[in-house]
């Protein structure tokens, strides 16, 4: 009995309970006057329709008339809690109710930005600011003839010999081994490049003559004889096709500023003292 | 937190940024969230997964585990959201190794036996699931496939959430090999197969950081970055309920990451989604290797070396994923891994085949198809080990091979034979987070069982011969 007393003890459940009939002793014998006003509770109907429309929202179906008056009678429940709760001081300190005051808080200050449509011309103004950031990456389109290391110095004796064959304007399609990478690539930018061939591949495109074969050129899988017959460098970019993206740009700064301007000019009516041990 | 004014705005919010930073062609942004169901603390977590924008996708909200912790419940859901919206979505789950055999169990939630209407339904909106991450990887289980020698990798293998202990019998219903080779026990039982999935990996982190990997893991959580001191490796993951302290795994003991690879024609939630819906999804640990497979009653030895393999294989075959239909001597396959291109070489791909025998009993098996160097099988069959060129935190691709690819029919197979293969691929060894840390952080103290070394893998998903 006393085990099973001592096990119940720990239970957070019974804390929570001691811990309420301490603060309902507590207000019972202080004898607070409690506003009548405040324990009337009238359920409207636009109130009724948020519940409906709410619930439908989730289940994609109304709800039945014996389900709105569940949605009610749990609405007036948590109502008669809630207030109940406040009274007994419930939210003060609560650690849970302290971070989504502060969220509500920080989402208050920055909300009309995340539906916000800027105008072109602040849009205009950020891609000016910062075009590279905006600028699509260089184009290439090229040939490649994959040759295998296996043995390396096979593998670059090979690639010398097909690189001479080609250089006397012989067909390469067919030449050197066989790889799952396309031997043609039309108007790929560096970023896929990079992804298909490893960063050094990619690298050594930086600056090639294009039309020429030139090799071998090191991959993540062995060597490449490379022709580059096209090149698109980056032109300014037009508002018009980067407008999405400077768009989250604007507004994740948005956000940002207005935020921290709200916050300090509530911080500016505040005085802080600081004590550090 | 599940009331609807909460979770209203903050679904809006998520909705509208998927949609803002989805860029078709170039960057894929998926609306989704986690279902996360644990009952009794074992893990049934999904992951939820729209093919639709805005329009669709937020006419709906999550369906929230406080609501219903019941798988089954999801995919009412699902389907629900099909129906009014028109809309496409699909469900992951991951972690069964922490579900203390409720992921893949012989009854459905309320305690029934598999019907077939569950194992329609369940291969209908669950096409795949993660079979690695952060968490441990899900493949198969030492006490399982005895004769795997790679068998021992991440198992998460001391209970659930902290409230139960694992035992042995729990195991079958756990790991990804055994439940195909049970969904196919259960196929000839039913007539449709409950565990029909392919594979994916990903890595579960909680830090918004993708494409993570072995040398620049930032941990699963944000306590456990780099810089922040021992909690890094000394802090619990899964943390013990009351006198349960057999169940805790620490931070040192996780994976740094997990891949999903998705053959698809192109870079857009559409084709992602579709792709992700016919199983044509490869897992890796993190690495970004790339592997294929495909199956035919009539491919040749020949094929592989056509130049253009895919193209080949789509004409003469199905891949990964798929049912071989129809009937042949045996089941011939076309297998292809790719290292990453800045990664590690690689050291073999083998081919995992599980089958039901003459007597009803399950089976597996490893093959070894194609691996690197002139490594002869030795006795018993068994391939000797690439070698390891790891010291501290380096490690050289002077063993191993770039890419690898292989022919490979089946000299077990019987007629009518009803069984699934699927390709895993293992790179040369490389070093772990934990041996990168000693290098970019600085000595710590380990246990002894810390892993500094390691093979990650890659996993396809299964081809199915032989169902109906």
């Amino acid at each position: 009995m006393w085990d099973k007393l001592h096990g119940g003890l720990k239970e957070p459940l019974v804390h929570f309970l001691l811990a309420g009939l301490v603060l309902f002793l507590f207000f019972a014998l202080r004898g607070e006057t409690v506003d009548p006003e405040s324990r009337r509770i009238t359920i409207s109907e636009p109130q009724v329709e948020r519940l409906v429309a709410g619930f439908a929202q989730t289940w994609q179906r109304p709800p039945t008339p014996a389900e709105i008056d569940g949605l009610i009678r749990d609405y007036v429940k948590e109502e008669v809690y809630y207030r109940e709760g406040l009274r007994m001081g419930l939210d003060q300190d609560d650690l849970i109710i302290r971070r989504r005051i502060r969220s509500k808080m920080e989402f208050l200050a920055s909300s009309e930005a995340e539906n916000a449509r800027p105008d072109d011309a602040s849009l205009q103004a950020i891609l000016d600011k910062n075009p590279q950031k905006y600028a699509a990456d260089m184009r290439y389109s090229f040939d490649q003839i994959y040759v295998s290391t296996q043995d390396e110095a096979a593998g670059r004796a090979r690639a010398g010999q097909i690189l001479a064959s080609l250089n006397a304007d012989a067909p390469w399609e067919g030449l050197g081994d066989t790889i799952a990478l396309p031997p043609s690539l039309e108007s790929v930018d560096r970023t896929s490049i990079a992804r298909d061939f490893g960063d050094e591949f990619a690298a050594a495109l930086n600056g090639v003559k294009s039309g020429v074969w030139i090799g071998p050129v090191v991959s993540g899988f062995g060597f490449h004889l490379v022709r580059v017959r096209a090149l698109q460098s980056s032109a300014k970019p037009r508002l018009a096709d980067v407008r999405q993206q400077v768009e989250n740009d604007w507004r994740a700064t948005t956000i940002r500023e207005r935020e921290a301007k709200a916050y300090q000019a509530m911080l500016g009516s505040y005085t802080i003292k600081i004590a550090k041990p | 937190m599940h009331k609807d004014e909460i979770r209203r705005p903050i679904w809006d919010r998520i909705v509208a940024a998927a949609d803002r930073y989805n860029d078709p062609g170039k960057f894929t942004a998926f609306i989704g969230y986690e279902y996360t169901s644990a009952p009794d603390r074992n893990n049934l977590h999904r992951v939820v997964m729209f093919r639709d924008g805005a329009e669709k996708a937020g006419k709906v909200l999550p369906l929230s585990a406080i609501e219903s912790s019941n798988p089954e419940k999801l995919w009412d859901y699902l389907e629900n959201y099909e129906q009014t919206t028109g809309g496409r979505a699909l469900a992951i789950p991951h972690n069964g190794n922490l579900s203390n055999g409720k992921m893949f169990d012989d009854v459905t939630f309320a305690g029934t036996p598999l019907s077939i209407d569950y194992a329609r339904r369940r291969q209908r909106w669950e096409p795949l699931y993660e079979v690695t991450q952060i968490k441990g990887d899900g493949e198969t289980h030492p006490l399982l496939s005895t004769r795997d020698e790679f068998a021992e990798y991440y198992r998460w293998d001391r209970g659930n959430f902290g409230t139960e202990l694992k035992t042995p019998d729990m195991l079958p219903r756990e790991y990804a090999r055994q439940a195909l080779q049970r969904g196919l026990a259960y196929e000839a039982k039913l007539g449709v197969n409950p565990f029909k999935f392919g594979m994916i990996g990903s890595s579960d982190s909680h830090t918004s950081l993708a494409g993570t990997a072995e040398d620049n893991f930032f941990g699963k959580v944000a306590p456990m970055e780099p810089g922040g001191g021992d909690a890094r490796y000394d802090e619990s993951i899964i943390v013990p309920l009351e006198k349960m302290d057999g169940t805790r795994q620490f931070g040192y003991e996780s994976l740094a990451s997990g891949l999903v690879g998705v053959w698809a024609r192109a870079n857009t939630r559409e084709e992602i989604f579709d792709a992700m819906m016919r199983r044509e999804v490869f897992a890796t640990t993190g690495s970004r290797m790339r592997l294929r497979m495909f199956a035919s009653w009539s491919f040749t030895a020949a094929d592989k070396d056509t130049p253009d393999l895919a193209r080949t294989a789509y004409t003469k075959g199905v891949p990964m994923g798929s049912d071989l239909t129809g009937t042949g001597t045996a089941p011939a396959f076309l297998v292809e891994a790719m290292r990453d291109p800045d990664g590690a070489n690689l050291d073999r791909i083998q081919i995992v085949k599980g089958w039901i025998d003459d007597t009803g009993k399950m089976q597996e098996r490893v093959f070894d198809v194609v691996w690197s160097g002139n490594r002869k099988p030795g006795k018993g069959g068994t391939l000797p080990a690439v070698g390891s060129t790891v010291k501290g935190a380096t490690y050289s691709n002077t063993i191993g091979a770039p890419v690898l690819s292989a022919f490979w029919r089946d000299p077990t197979h019987r007629t009518g034979e009803r069984a699934f293969y699927y390709a895993r691929v293992l790179e040369i060894p490389t070093p772990t987070w934990l041996a990168y840390d000693m290098v970019q952080i600085g000595q710590h103290a380990l246990p002894k069982d810390a892993r500094l070394v390691h093979q990650e893998r890659g996993y396809g998903s299964p081809i199915w011969v032989g169902s109906q």
